[in-house]
């Protein structure tokens, strides 16, 4: 398969979309689909992080400041705890719809699934036969062993 | 990154592919087993005790319970404390493996997250119950409120042990559902049955194994890895911290916050064992959790072993060491010796000395033994809480408010309560749910079957 998607770019053939059972991590890097989750999850980090705080130290200091002991409302060190978790909780959260909204995956059954088998043991290449050489990727897979090549 | 060659094959047998996803996705579709109504039928008994403990607390008070002035916190706590230390496995197992590129996780982290995630339901009920008017609760959440608006005090451990567990039951419970994306899907295009495709379908969310899918599904694995890895040490941390703050003999240390997190890895572990030999005999998983598998977490359970034994000689050394005499009592006079010695002694020889048996291969091979020293370690665990929580309170620095405790009925009744959640729970895992992560262990079957 990894042979088949080599030549398929190296013929300057458009591949529409690859659908493989596990992660291939050729595939990944090459087929120059790129993901700026990570960098979006920082983001959500860094604003969480500054928004609970805001909240501890509004409520607490601002709004209605309580005596504890005589300890300072502006309790620093023990708000960290909280900002932290709260942190953590938000970037998960966030970046989880992203990811759903990103990658398209929410509870549906309207998008076409190419090979059923996909998900078990096969790896599926889809090329737009209207916008590229159908014959010519067609052979080129044929060539590189594939197992069927469907044209839909 | 996939260099396994130093520990031998991960997964025996050259599995194909489409072998791979037959096997362990069997069990979704064959018949109940006998045993499995029966496990359910036991498991829903013991749930409908605890449904009734649970009314009784509800509707006559906390006073059905064995706890008193002295001995405020009882059962309840202890078994908070046992069961989110439980929780603590598949956290432990899936995130801190995953982010030590550790590819034996695989095969178990399905199970050991799913554990995490009753294990930490289980425990939530119980500070909730402890806080006596449940319906009063959510005074918990600092909302805008009509009492002030009066804002909760940041500065309580108890507050962070909210914001914690609830956080921790979410981001686990996410964790897991994105890892079985993959695996629904892989169901959802394999079962001939239209009910089950719609299910599966539906839980799937349209995953199709696409480029474009798979890399931002690994960025997000590793962003949750990644941040959820400081919440295994966080939580148990922070329940720490409800003892440590304080000003209790035995409890006001700073050892408690990474003695917990020990404890709570050391326990989940074992729970994690005792749970995957039963797994792999009944579904005769063997060539996918292997021997090998199971000798990498006996060998990991030695070394925590040996963290839990320090921990408890530091506990007792710097006791003494300190001078403060009720320090010295509590820990000499009231655990070593007294009246809780027994508690005591079971919790050192379970979680100190018997896992030292598995320094041996034999013994360690032999997984009867095995199994039986991990459930002895979960009980010295419970003890371990048991002796935290009762012998500091029972007697402190007042002696004419000493006093003493045993649960009652309602107590005990809820324990067994949430053990049949926790049963339950993992028998419908078992059913409904494929127990090893089909994609991982494929991706973790090519780089080996390449590698030859």
């Amino acid at each position: 398969m990894l042979a088949a998607f080599r030549k398929l770019k190296e013929q300057e053939i458009e591949i529409e979309d690859v659908f493989t059972p596990y992660p291939v991590h050729e595939i990944l890097e090459k087929h120059g689909r790129k993901s700026r989750i990570t960098i979006v999850g920082w983001f959500y980090g860094f604003f969480a992080s500054l928004a609970v705080l805001a909240f501890l130290i509004y409520t607490a200091v601002i709004d209605w400041p309580l005596n504890y002991g005589g300890k300072p409302s502006n309790a620093f060190p023990s708000f960290m705890v909280i900002t932290i978790v709260l942190t953590i909780f938000s970037i998960t959260i966030l970046s989880l719809f992203t990811f759903s909204w990103r990658a398209k995956l929410w509870p549906s059954f309207g998008k076409p699934i190419y090979h059923p088998e996909a998900t078990d043991d096969k790896f599926v290449i889809l090329v737009n036969k209207d916008s590229t050489d159908a014959n010519k990727a067609a052979s080129v897979m044929k060539e590189t062993g594939a197992i069927e090549v469907l044209e839909k | 990154m996939y260099n396994t060659e130093v520990r031998g094959p991960l997964i025996l047998g050259n599995k194909s592919l489409s072998q791979i996803t037959a096997d362990i996705t069997s069990p979704l579709y064959a018949r109940p087993k006998f045993w499995w109504i029966v496990g359910l039928g036991i498991s829903s008994v013991m749930m409908l005790l605890g449904f009734w403990s649970i009314y009784v607390t509800v509707a006559q008070g906390i006073g059905t319970w064995g706890v008193n002035n002295t001995v405020g916190w009882g059962w309840a706590i202890i078994n908070f404390v046992w069961w989110i230390g439980i929780g603590h496995a598949g956290t432990a197992f899936s995130i801190f493996l995953l982010i030590l590129r550790q590819e034996w996780r695989s095969s178990i982290n399905r199970a050991a997250e799913a554990m995490t995630v009753v294990a930490v339901g289980c425990a939530a009920i119980f500070p909730a119950l402890h806080m006596g008017r449940i319906w009063d609760a959510f005074f918990i959440i600092p909302y805008p409120n009509t009492r002030g608006p009066l804002w909760v005090n940041y500065n309580s451990p108890l507050f962070w042990d909210f914001i914690a567990i609830s956080a921790y039951l979410l981001i686990s419970a996410s964790f897991w559902f994105l890892g079985m994306i993959p695996d629904f899907a892989t169901i959802r295009d394999n079962t001939t049955s239209k009910v089950k495709k719609a299910v599966y379908g539906f839980f799937a969310m349209g995953w199709r194994g696409s480029s474009g899918e798979w890399k931002r599904y690994e960025g997000l694995s590793y962003i949750l890895g990644g941040i959820a890895a400081v919440l295994v040490v966080s939580v148990h941390s922070i329940v720490s911290t409800d003892f440590a703050v304080s000003v209790e003999p035995g409890w006001h240390t700073t050892i408690f916050p990474p003695y917990f997190v020990v404890g709570a890895i050391f326990s989940g572990f074992a729970m994690v064992m005792t749970l995957m030999i039963i797994l792999r005999k009944i579904y005769k998983f063997e060539e996918y959790v292997t021997d090998a598998h199971l000798d990498k977490v006996a060998k990991i359970l030695i070394f925590v072993s040996l963290i839990m034994g320090t921990a408890y000689l530091t506990e007792i050394f710097m006791a003494w060491y300190s001078g403060n005499e009720y320090e010295i009592f509590t820990f000499f006079h009231n655990r070593i010796t007294g009246e809780f010695t027994r508690q005591f002694w079971i919790m050192f020889v379970f979680n100190a000395i018997v896992p030292q048996l598995m320094w041996f291969k034999k013994i360690r091979s032999n997984l009867v033994i095995v199994f039986i020293i991990s459930i002895l370690i979960n009980i010295g665990m419970w003890f371990e809480r048991f002796n935290i929580v009762v012998t500091s309170l029972s007697k402190d620095y007042l002696p004419s408010a000493w006093a003493s405790y045993s649960p009652t009925f309602v107590e005990i009744s809820m324990y067994l309560g949430t053990l049949g959640i926790f049963i339950f729970g993992v028998l419908l895992f078992f059913k409904y749910i494929p127990m090893i992560a089909i994609s991982e262990v494929k991706a973790v079957n090519k780089y080996q079957l390449k590698k030859k």
